[in-house]
């Protein structure tokens, strides 16, 4: 075998093997970011207009590259004189222009309208505000004028519901975000529920989702946005009407202090005087009994952190970067049936399911488990201000004791 | 070109004046830089005969070197490019102990000067033929220089007709001076549409008129200074002397002045002359509260639809410290609207509703003068 027909063989053989490897991609099986997989109203329209999309554009393909294909292997060179050359022949320029042309009008007019209904935002059964910074979103649900959220009145008390990691919404109901940041543009895209769309600092963007069935649908950050933009996912959590009421009804319950003597009350001790200075727990208050108020102004560039009122009733932490249950759990709430699935959703996390490993791991030094902007020498741009949750030197007592408290906030 | 021997004293030259600069600044010593500057000069100076003289390193028995020697060859035509160059590896130099702003300006000059000692190096060997050497130049330079010579010559004008524009008494004599330039260009212009035919030299003569009169007119009124921007009292004034009231102010009276942002608001709050209604996405016409984010600049549009004036107040209720002192304006309020008006406020809060309801208040939206308020949530 002489030396180039080795060569060639070799490139043959890993073409073939990347080929493989892009066909072998798309056969994943926990795929949970599936923009070919709808789960809602607003993404089927995507899906229904991008299917014969790809397959005209793959018809189209198949027939350059088939043409192609056959010139070169016609008319390769062989020595053969060159063929007589023509310039010019009307009727087939006329052809290539008006066959694309017509090909994009024909796919122009379902997009245009299929983009015109996904911006309609009006008749929202439910709006939520969503804000973006640096690396995890904000969810706050506006109050209506007779103290309901998102249609549904609350049992008890009414008030404002702040959350983080997982937007929460009801089945079967439009609901529409109202999108911004609060320092870089981000983009938030769920493909199971709809496209993208940025959040552009000072701008406000609305967005449609509709989800046919509970569960859990994840998105992540889409417009990169700096150095943990890997690390910024998000989940939509559907609840059926039912469960969303239960999961308002208990997001409003007022804040239960730890017993006296307990671990849990330690934590709540640490947690005033080493997390509240940014993150809020609504309604806790200090030792002389003054509610205790974040100001995350004042350390965090973004002017803002995770609200952790109710932080273990989520499944997830730090942006949805990491699953606050253990993977058995988690599998037990994601693979629910669309009957069991709000039940095993609200019941939230427990000693039993919480994922210790990460969240110890996290509280104990953030930096390395994220890459975030902490170090003093870093924050010259930022006026000293930290972009992410900075190293809090904790022993592993007070890590005990935080996380206790934490496993609280149901 | 150059010699072999020339280029050698060339470079020793530009090291010794480098060095001379580089330890001048750094080490700011006397002693040191005399020695280094002469022997700059004295390198400098061998470096010129030398290459006036072509090393002179030919035997007058080789008949043959009268043709092919390094001295019979034509010598390299005068340029101005190695003194750019020179100059852009000093500036670089000095740039480094001094001012960033020198090192940039360096870096460009030795960048230029660089690429065009290289364009006129390749040029003038292309052939034996001179004009077919220049032409190669002209060729491979001149996409290079018209356009960046252009630029150049264009921001000079632009700086210097702000500098007569900002250095004008009045804001009147800005618009007569504007107005009497256009004219005089317009008039040029007619003037040379009608010539049937014009001389190159008029042509450049008026332009450099033009152009000296600009960069005269612009370096008088820069060493002039510019004149005092009249300041008016804006809504942010408004709010730090707490005068968010009914009464009319200078900032109501030059709201025109004021930025009219317009767009993209997070809700509009529509005063009808007894109550506000709150028209937001997805939340239409009803009236009660309105939630915003905490910790983030929010648009808030106000749309008077009453049959008077009116002005949005937003309360603030901020936190006070030990000493008594507010952490900001306890309101912010646009200036007075008129009926059909629309006017964007922008609001940020640092503390949630919560914080505010302990203290027995609330964010509000309130139209002054009248009972018309919306509460605000904040999370």
């Amino acid at each position: 075998m002489t030396e180039s027909s080795t060569l060639r063989s070799r490139l043959r053989t890993a073409a073939l093997a990347l080929t493989a490897a892009v066909v072998l991609a798309s056969c994943a099986q926990d795929a949970p970011q599936d923009t070919w997989d709808p789960a809602g109203s607003e993404a089927q329209k995507i899906h229904d207009l991008q299917w014969p999309i790809f397959l005209i554009a793959g018809i189209v393909g198949l027939i350059v590259f088939a043409v192609v294909a056959v010139c070169v292997v016609k008319f390769k060179d062989r020595g053969q004189p060159i063929p007589e050359q023509t310039h010019g022949k009307a009727w087939l320029e006329y052809l290539f222009i008006a066959l694309p042309a017509v090909l994009l009008a024909g796919i122009a007019v379902p997009s245009v309208a299929v983009i015109i209904e996904l911006n309609d935002t009006d008749n929202a059964d439910c709006v939520v505000n969503v804000t973006g910074q640096q690396w995890w979103w904000e969810y706050d649900y506006p109050i209506a004028g007779d103290g309901s959220i998102c249609g549904y009145m609350p049992s008890g008390e009414s008030g404002s519901i702040v959350t983080s990691g997982q937007m929460v919404i009801p089945t079967d109901a439009k609901v529409v975000i109202r999108g911004t940041s609060r320092d870089v543009i981000h983009s938030f895209w769920v493909p199971r529920l709809n496209g993208k769309r940025d959040m552009v600092p000072g701008r406000l963007h609305t967005w449609n989702f509709h989800a046919d069935r509970p569960g859990i649908y994840a998105g992540q950050c889409a417009e990169f946005c700096g150095l943990s933009h890997a690390n910024m996912r998000m989940e939509i959590v559907a609840l059926d009407p039912v469960d969303f009421q239960a999961w308002i009804d208990n997001q409003l319950e007022p804040y239960q202090s730890p017993e006296d003597g307990t671990l849990a009350a330690d934590g709540e001790a640490e947690f005033i005087a080493q997390c509240a200075r940014c993150h809020q727990v609504d309604g806790l208050t200090d030792a002389d009994g003054e509610l205790v108020v974040a100001h995350p102004e004042d350390q965090v560039y973004s002017g803002a952190a995770p609200n952790l009122t109710n932080f273990a009733t989520r499944n997830t932490f730090a942006g949805a970067t990491w699953d606050l249950l253990t993977e058995e759990c988690r599998d037990d709430v994601w693979e629910a049936d669309p009957e069991n699935f709000g039940e095993r959703y609200l019941a939230g996390v427990d000693r039993d399911c919480l994922n210790a490993i990460d969240l110890r791991a996290w509280l104990r030094d953030a930096p390395a488990m994220k890459p975030m902007y902490t170090e003093p020498e870093q924050l010259e741009a930022t006026d000293g201000l930290v972009r992410g949750m900075p190293y809090l030197a904790l022993s592993e007592d007070q890590i005990d004791s935080l996380v206790a408290y934490l496993l609280e906030r149901k | 070109m150059f010699t072999t021997g020339t280029k050698l004293l060339i470079g020793s030259a530009g090291l010794a004046w480098l060095a001379a600069a580089v330890y001048g600044v750094a080490q700011e010593g006397a002693l040191g830089t005399i020695g280094l500057i002469s022997a700059a000069v004295a390198l400098s100076l061998l470096a010129g005969v030398n290459a006036f003289v072509r090393d002179s390193n030919v035997s007058a028995t080789d008949t043959e070197a009268f043709d092919t020697s390094a001295a019979a060859q034509a010598t390299a035509r005068r340029s101005l490019w190695p003194l750019l160059t020179g100059i852009g590896l000093t500036m670089l130099a000095l740039g480094m102990a001094t001012l960033p702003a020198i090192f940039v300006l360096g870096l460009i000059a030795l960048g230029a000067g660089l690429i065009e000692w290289l364009v006129q190096g390749w040029s003038e060997r292309a052939s034996a033929d001179r004009a077919f050497n220049d032409q190669a130049r002209e060729v491979v330079a001149d996409p290079l220089e018209l356009p960046v010579a252009g630029a150049i010559l264009f921001a000079i004008i632009v700086y210097a007709f702000s500098r007569v524009m900002l250095g004008m008494s009045t804001k009147s004599a800005t618009v007569v001076v504007f107005s009497v330039v256009a004219a005089i260009i317009l008039a040029l212009g007619v003037l040379v549409a009608l010539k049937r035919r014009i001389s190159v030299p008029v042509v450049t003569g008026v332009f450099s008129i033009g152009l000296l009169a600009i960069v005269a007119g612009g370096a008088i009124a820069g060493l002039n200074g510019e004149r005092d921007i009249e300041v008016h009292e804006t809504t942010a004034d408004l709010a730090e002397a707490n005068r968010c009231g009914t009464e009319e102010t200078e900032a109501d009276s030059h709201a025109s002045q004021t930025v009219a942002a317009k767009s993209n608001p997070a809700a509009t709050l529509i005063y009808d002359g007894s109550e506000l209604e709150i028209d937001e996405v997805g939340d239409d016409g009803q009236v009660g509260t309105i939630t915003l984010p905490r910790s983030n600049p929010t648009n808030v549009m106000f749309l008077n639809e009453s049959e008077g004036e009116a002005r949005l107040v937003l309360e603030l209720h901020p936190a006070v410290d030990a000493d008594g002192v507010a952490a900001g304006p306890e309101r912010i309020c646009t200036t007075l609207v008129e009926d059909g008006g629309r006017q964007i406020m922008t609001v940020e809060f640092d503390r949630p509703s919560f914080a505010l309801e302990a203290e027995g208040v609330n964010y509000e939206f309130v139209v002054a003068g009248s009972d018309a308020a919306v509460e605000v949530i904040v999370p």
